[in-house]
């Protein structure tokens, strides 16, 4: 591998092409010969829902993944990428999603990793004054000595930016580089963004949902679906409508409408509840609230606001270190986890691989996970699996879910059809209190619009329902009530028919607005 | 008194090589639960070697040589197969365990060479312990090779896509560590205790294990702890010079493992797990499959 | 890798269905027994007349067999202690320093009882027997607690505790049985007191009771494992304990309750092997033999991949080698430690044959062939 072909690019000189990419899975065709390009100070955005095959064509383009057919040319040569190393060599920077940072380590120890130039021994200062710089010419704020797991969502993607540029990067590739942040911080990276395309770096931002975004900083738009490009535009030629079409293949509807439900007698009140995080730091720091019968509770915010502590707190899977909960008039702060089960509370956790399932069950074992215990489908010390066998057939069927057979591990699932056999196991419960932690990440269209009618036919069924969400139109779209979560403590309690986007985002990155909060108090 | 403290160190430099090998080992990611299979081979192939050369140089050198071929099928199986690691390392222990038995049983008894001369009036591995743990030290902490080591070891993936060579630095990492296990198997024969037994080691590769766990991932803690348990160890074996006709001798034999569980059991707490979670190599144990 | 018109290739396994998986243990088996040959040639013995002398010795002799099938009551105890814990993803190895506790325990029940005083007592066995018995499984029990209750309260890694309580047993063992200790024979030959023969456990066929109690035992496993809550449950928690722990599944009641009771086993096979087996009835010399001999039961659990029943036939053939072994070393001379040799031969085959539980070979037609 020859680097340093990008050395010297003028503005407009085209950086990377990729002509004809195909990948084929077992089953899927990920990328069907896919064209694609970027200039030299350009923001090219490429947009397609999950599952478009956007992931693959960004692990190819970084040397993650090698294609099975078509060519890659950087500067005009063909190149082909082992590994990301070469990619690294030949001037591609690579900001993921999930972060791709060691979180027990320094700032500038990420940045500086895998970095021959840092010195056999480590030359930290010489690191640091170089990485300051960037951080300067571009706005960036970071502590570059803070531990990464100290940091905020917002930090590590600019500490994974400072990475790129460190190593040299001409060609920038931004995996969902809003989804994690509030509005003001977005504000601040599109401005960082601009910035660096005006000093001829070719930016590819990859985009799932935020078409504003796209229609805000992109030059050119790229539009995939099913592994294949449907759309290959100028930006300003672009609406947001036009660019959802040909993202979905058809006219969506943006807001999925929730129905009113008469409330009714009050199922989970939440008192001054805090509680602490893995890392031994209060995370929630005394939130209030009550959820009623035919309600949706949204609490939205950005990850690592104590909203998945907040959650595991409610399900008994983590102390309480102050306050109180009371489910249906009975104190059940210091119940355990199963005996919530039984009481009616219903968690889909966040975690539908490591906590919501487990991969080597077969999925009648899966369903088990909530019924083991139950009375009706077990005898004494006896669980019986002829009858969690034949609902698990009722709930395949009822919920769509797409496997062979009730045998069927649960490892062998697509992530959509995972997520519909955990909510259809929880709520075959019946549970009067239904905690849904980010239930939609990840999942495609179809897939995130059963979720969420089924959360919907929760609440219709006198349920009260606790949705956590990072994705604002979720919740803003759901909730009868919004609850935006900012460093552990609720920023005030708006109803859902008020709230207004930027508000709620506002909130969200912190700000109080004590106007026109309506007190837990206020509400009987 | 002095020859018991100088006892007590050649004991603790044994934990201190076994244990820093492991603590490389896992700084990786890479556990290795049968080091004391690891220190068996050494110990035996080792005495074997220098007893029938006559030459403690090829002794030790073959002690780190048998170390190092079982540090990379350790390394075989648990990185290119990317076999669960507790089931390898409980392979390579009673595989140890097993095999030594037979073979070395030819040469039970007495080494029958002169004893390796001390350095001012301490074992000269004494010292080398410290080198070692120094030198672990530096390049773990200050060293472009050490973050590389940690790194992968804390989040192979990132490592991976940072440009380093997962695959390789795990298994320069079970190399270096299977070398240290052999040797400190083989100071164990032809230094420490120079006769050949049956299953001699009674236990100080799990002691070592622990030692690791003990030592937050501190080449210096690990020093210490080490210290710790080479005295107590040969505590164990002299009663008499502290506390004499107190308890059974046998009584006296159970002190080193009653104090590893509680040790564990005092790291274990909520203080001290705080920072024990922190220093923990995140990726500890897990087969590493690239994305 | 290409053969002929055909290629070679590594597939991972989408399920292991039973047969396979038994077929994969056999050919690990058979496996370990070929590379076992090289130590024969090694030393010059011919390896199919030793494996014959090996396989008649243990299973066809009138001297042989008992002696394989009381070790065979022994390993499978073993294997239990192994594999319940196992299930609940948790190492077990202090099954030695268990047994070590259970044979004390009963002794100790024994000594209670007058069962040392000379000339022995008449006990009733009706009472004792059961008392011992008894006491064995929570004298085992107890030890397997201690590092249940550390893993479940405070996640203390469970193998270097066991493996701390396998010492520490094995020196408590040294302190009651040698040097005055209170269970040391009157002879003075640093073993325990014998058994006075009115507590002799009854034999069915020259066959320890014991027999009945562990294939007992093997149903009930099974059946547990198959269908009950706790079983599940067990299952659940190796698994992925934060999955179990989700399902309101307690992770610190089942790392506590797997070891109580395959500590309690372990402790059952210290009875068997101290108290049973004719010809012993004692805590011997070198126990610490048999403490090295519960090794077997991790690789006859793992190779009988946790089912109880399966777990049978591999005990049993393991314990004929390890008989057979003993045997032919003594026969044509060759060095101790021949079963140890085994030991370790068929577990580091048995970690190599992991691979293929996970991983297929697929041979098949090569495509775009160049000619």
């Amino acid at each position: 591998m020859q680097a340093g072909l990008l050395d010297g690019v003028q503005y407009g000189d085209t950086v990377l092409e990729a002509r004809g990419i195909t990948k084929r899975f077992p089953g899927v065709v990920a990328n069907d010969h896919i064209d694609f390009e970027i200039r030299a100070g350009e923001i090219h955005a490429i947009l397609g829902e999950n599952g478009a095959g956007k992931t693959t064509l960004m692990n190819i383009l970084f040397g993650l993944l090698q294609p099975d057919e078509g060519e890659l040319y950087i500067g005009g040569k063909r190149v082909e990428f082992r590994s990301p190393l070469d990619a690294i060599d030949l001037g591609i920077g690579m900001v993921h999603q999930n972060r791709k940072l060691v979180s027990a380590h320094t700032v500038i120890e990420n940045i500086i990793l895998g970095r021959p130039r840092a010195g056999t021994v480590l030359n930290l200062k010489r690191a640091e004054e170089e990485v300051n710089e960037l951080c300067e010419r571009y706005g960036f704020k970071i502590d570059l000595r803070a531990k990464v797991w100290q940091l905020s969502e917002g930090e590590k993607q600019i500490a994974e930016i400072l990475k790129a540029l460190y190593r040299g990067a001409k060609v920038l590739i931004l995996d969902e580089p809003t989804s994690a942040l509030a509005p003001p911080q977005t504000k601040n990276l599109l401005a960082s963004i601009q910035a660096m395309a005006s000093d001829e770096l070719a930016i590819v931002p990859f985009i799932t949902h935020k078409l504003p975004i796209v229609l805000e900083i992109s030059d050119r738009v790229t539009v995939l679906r099913r592994g294949k490009v449907t759309a290959r535009l100028e930006t300003q030629d672009a609406t947001e409508e036009s660019l959802a079409r040909q993202m979905v293949g058809r006219e969506v509807i943006f807001r999925v409408e929730s129905t009113k439900v008469e409330t009714g007698k009050r199922i989970l009140q939440v008192e001054n509840l805090s509680t602490r995080s893995d890392k031994g730091f209060l995370a929630l720091k005394g939130v209030s609230f009550s959820i009623r019968e035919g309600e949706i509770f949204g609490i939205a915010g950005i990850s690592g606001n104590g909203q998945h502590e907040l959650a595991e707190v409610l399900a008994g899977l983590r102390k309480a270190e102050e306050g109180q909960v009371i489910l249906e008039g009975q104190d059940i702060t210091h119940s355990s986890s199963l005996e919530r089960w039984r009481m009616g509370v219903g968690y889909i956790p966040s975690e539908r691989v490591d906590v919501g399932s487990i991969g080597d069950f077969s999925l009648v074992e899966n369903v088990a996970m909530n019924f083991y215990f139950d009375d009706d489908f077990s005898g004494p010390g006896i669980v019986n699996y002829g009858d969690i066998r034949q609902l698990t057939e009722e709930l395949i069927s009822e919920y769509d879910v797409a496997a062979p057979s009730p045998d069927t591990k649960a490892k062998n699932l697509s992530g959509g059809n995972l997520q519909k056999i955990i909510l259809a196991r929880v709520l075959a419960r019946k549970p009067r209190l239904v905690i849904a932690n980010l239930p939609t990440q990840g999942l495609d269209v179809g897939a995130t619009e059963f979720v969420r009618n089924k959360l919907v036919e929760a609440k219709e069924a006198k349920a009260g329902v606790l949705l956590i969400s990072e994705d604002l139109d979720e919740v803003l779209s759901l909730s009868d009530r919004v609850a935006p979560i900012y460093e552990g403590k609720f920023m005030g309690i708006i109803p859902g028919d008020v709230a207004k986007l930027e508000q709620v985002g506002a909130m969200m990155a912190g700000l109080r607005l004590e106007g026109n909060i309506i007190e837990e108090t206020g509400d009987t | 008194m002095w020859e018991f403290i100088a006892r007590s160190l050649e004991a603790s430099t044994i934990f201190t090589v076994a244990a820093l090998g492991e603590l490389i080992d896992q700084r990786s990611g890479i556990l290795n639960v049968g080091i004391e299979g690891v220190m068996l081979f050494g110990a035996t192939f080792g005495f074997i070697a220098a007893q029938s050369t006559d030459s403690y140089l090829l002794g030790f050198l073959v002690g780190i040589a048998i170390g190092s071929l079982l540090g990379l099928l350790h390394g075989f199986f648990s990185v290119t197969l990317g076999a669960d690691q507790v089931v390898v390392g409980m392979g390579i222990w009673i595989f140890g365990f097993g095999l030594t038995t037979y073979i070395g049983n030819p040469y039970t008894g007495p080494l029958g060479m002169e004893r390796v001369p001390p350095i001012f009036g301490l074992s000269p591995f004494f010292y080398l312990g410290i080198v070692l743990a120094a030198v672990s030290w530096f390049t773990l902490s200050k060293t472009n090779l050490g973050l590389r080591i940690r790194s992968v070891g804390e989040n192979p993936s990132v490592a991976e896509v940072s440009g380093i060579n997962v695959t390789r630095t795990r298994y320069l990492c079970v190399t270096i560590g299977g070398m240290l296990g052999g040797l400190a198997g083989a100071i164990y024969s032809l230094f420490y205790n120079p006769v050949w037994n049956y299953n001699f080691l009674m236990g100080w590769g799990f002691i070592a294990l622990a030692l690791v766990f003990f030592s937050m991932w501190n080449p210096w803690v690990l020093l210490g702890g080490s210290l710790l348990f080479g005295t107590l160890w040969q505590l164990s074996l002299n009663p008499q010079l502290v506390l004499p006709g107190l308890l059974s001798r046998y009584i006296w034999r159970t002190i080193p493992f009653a104090v590893t569980i509680g040790v564990l059991l005092i790291i274990s707490t909520a203080w001290f797990r705080r920072r024990w979670g922190a220093a923990k190599p995140e990726a500890l144990g897990e087969p590493y499959v690239k994305e | 890798m290409r053969i002929g018109g055909c290629q070679l290739k590594l597939e991972q396994r989408v399920t292991l269905a039973g047969w396979e998986a038994a077929l994969m243990s056999i050919l690990a088996i058979v496996f370990a027994l070929f590379l076992f040959g090289f130590v024969f040639i090694l030393d010059d013995v011919d390896p199919l007349s030793a494996y014959q002398e090996i396989f008649s010795f243990a299973f066809a002799n009138p001297y042989g067999l008992p002696l394989t099938i009381n070790r065979f009551i022994f390993l499978l105890l073993c294997t239990f202690a192994f594999i319940i814990p196992f299930k609940a993803g948790l190492w077990n190895i202090g099954m030695a320093g268990q047994l070590y506790a259970g044979a004390l325990a009963a002794f100790g029940a024994l000594f209670a009882f007058g069962g040392k005083e000379l000339p022995s007592p008449d006990l009733s066995p009706g009472i004792v027997i059961p008392l011992m018995l008894m006491a064995a499984a929570l004298g085992g029990a107890g030890v397997g607690a201690i590092a249940g209750f550390l893993k479940g309260k405070y996640n203390i890694n469970e193998i270097v505790v066991t493996m701390m309580l396998n010492f520490i047993a094995f020196w408590l063992v040294a302190y009651m049985i040698k040097e005055g200790g209170p269970f040391m024979n009157p002879g003075g030959r640093g073993e325990s007191f014998e058994l006075p023969s009115s507590v002799y456990a009854p034999l069915v066929m020259d066959v320890p009771f014991t027999i009945f109690l562990v294939l007992g035992i093997a149903v009930l496993l099974y059946f547990l494992f198959a269908k009950s809550k706790i079983g599940y449950q067990i299952k659940a928690h190796g698994h992925n304990p934060a999955a179990a722990r989700y399902a309101g599944i307690s992770t610190f009641k089942i790392p506590l309750w797997v070891f109580v009771v395959g500590g309690g086993l372990a402790g059952l096979a210290g009875y068997h092997y101290f108290a049973a087996v004719p010809g012993v009835y004692k805590i011997a010399r070198n126990y610490g033999f048999f403490g090295d001999l519960a090794f077997y039961g991790i690789i006859c659990g793992l190779i009988s991949l946790g089912n109880p029943l399966a777990a049978i036939p591999v005990t049993l053939l393991f314990g004929g080698l390890s008989i057979g072994g003993r045997f032919v070393q003594g026969k044509l001379n060759m060095g101790f430690g021949l079963d140890y040799a085994l030991l370790g031969v068929l577990m580091i085959t048995l970690v190599a044959f992991q691979f293929f539980y996970r991983y297929k070979l697929v041979l098949s037609p090569s495509k775009g062939s160049y000619w």
